[in-house]
């Protein structure tokens, strides 16, 4: 900016008006913003502020003498006064000034935003473990059961065997190997009252039939065989097994027949035999 | 120490001495509360306490309770009351050194009491005396410049 300029700036008058409070916000910017680039609108400012003062120094007027004592009391109760601290805090932001988060305050939140977050994990991890234990317990629970069941099963079994071996009318006939087998027995229990049939898989001595073959047991009954029913041979099969029904039976016998069994007997293939 | 001469401008603007003792008082306070957003850069601690007591003189003129009173004054005192309200030659006692006021001339010196001891913008002043804007400034300009002869 020129003298000349700063001259004018000068002789328009509005510093006169900015030292009498008689300018808008903006205009009040101005001057300031002016005043601090130019050091002789500063002296003209401190030049009107002076005679103004010295003005109102000329008009002075002696307040009474009682009023100094009333206004300083005023001034001491006002200091007392917590609230004027809080006017005071309140007036403190000003314009254009951005006032800094408490830095404190953020560190805090910091923190607790990361001990939440190893939280998280450390949750997740338990949270996954205990699942995997979950998981191993259902599959020893399920394992357990199908354990049970057997259990169960073979009890039952078992308890159904020994009431045959206690049940009086059961007679139990043992086949003796032929000329075909000679080593192999058979065990059978025949309760002509209850027309019931059990063979003892585990008192037998069978030579292991293959897929294409079965065995078949024959009841002979006044001299004509009667199918009481197939069944499979191998070393460990143990179990009791119920066959077909007959009322009376003078002897029974097994073959070995073509797999499903044969209306005849084959008397070739006769295994074991037994008079009852 | 500043106490006379802001009560010669309280005075001038609120002329009831009680009243005026009130926002002397008033001034007073608010100086102390906010001596915060004083800044010495942007000008001279009377210029800002005056700016105060200029402010806070109008804010009791333009109350609700002053007008209360003013409305509550005999028909027969109002012609002498605006006299007293509107006059900008002053009471006797409060007249200034007599050559200061001989050495202003009469309509500079109107325009600066009018602003300085009565609390009116250079807009209201105006109107009032009935003279353009520019010549306002001018005019409030050249009496300032008389007083800084006067006191250098």
């Amino acid at each position: 900016m020129r003298v000349e300029d700063i001259k004018a700036y000068i002789e328009s008058g509005i510093l006169e008006l900015y030292v009498l409070g008689d300018v808008s916000h903006e205009e009040k910017l101005e001057v300031e913003a002016m005043a601090a680039k130019h050091p002789a609108i500063k002296a003209e400012l401190e030049e009107i502020e002076k005679s103004l003062q010295s003005y109102a120094d000329a008009n002075a007027v002696e307040p009474a003498e009682n009023l100094r004592d009333k206004i300083l009391n005023s001034l001491v109760t006002n200091l007392a006064d917590d609230r004027i601290f809080n006017t005071k805090e309140e007036e403190k932001p000003e314009a254009g000034v951005v006032e800094m988060s408490n830095p404190r305050q953020v560190t805090v939140y910091k923190y607790a935003f990361a001990a939440c977050f190893v939280l998280l994990i450390v949750s997740v991890a338990a949270l996954i473990n205990a699942y995997r234990q979950i998981d191993q317990s259902d599959t020893l629970i399920a394992s357990l059961q199908s354990q049970n069941q057997r259990i169960a099963n073979t009890v039952s079994f078992k308890d159904h065997e020994l009431e045959i071996l206690h049940d009086a009318s059961f007679r139990m006939v043992k086949l003796q190997g032929t000329k075909k087998s000679p080593s192999s027995s058979l065990m059978v229990a025949f309760s002509p009252a209850k027309k019931k049939v059990m063979i003892d898989m585990a008192d037998a001595n069978m030579p292991a039939n293959d897929k294409d073959h079965q065995y078949q047991l024959w009841a002979l009954v006044g001299g004509k065989p009667v199918s009481l029913g197939v069944f499979d041979a191998d070393t460990t099969s143990k179990d009791m097994k119920e066959m077909e029904s007959i009322a009376s039976a003078d002897a029974f016998a097994v073959t070995l027949e073509k797999r499903g069994g044969s209306p005849t007997p084959t008397m070739d293939e006769m295994m074991v035999l037994g008079k009852f | 120490m500043y106490s006379a001469s802001l009560f010669g401008v309280i005075s001038r603007i609120v002329i009831d001495t009680a009243t005026a003792e009130d926002v002397l008082q008033d001034t007073f306070v608010k100086i102390w509360n906010s001596f915060g957003s004083y800044s010495a850069e942007k000008g001279r601690l009377f210029t800002w306490m005056v700016n105060i007591a200029r402010n806070l003189s109008i804010d009791k003129l333009r109350s609700k309770d002053f007008k209360n009173q003013n409305k509550n004054q005999e028909l027969e005192n109002n012609v002498t009351f605006i006299d007293e309200q509107r006059n900008t030659v002053y009471k006797p006692e409060l007249l200034g050194i007599k050559d200061l006021v001989e050495s202003l001339k009469p309509e500079h010196k109107s325009i600066l009491d009018l602003v300085y001891f009565k609390g009116y913008t250079h807009v209201e002043a105006a109107d009032e005396l009935g003279v353009p804007l520019g010549t306002i400034k001018t005019r409030l300009r050249m009496a300032i410049v008389q007083l800084r002869k006067y006191f250098n």
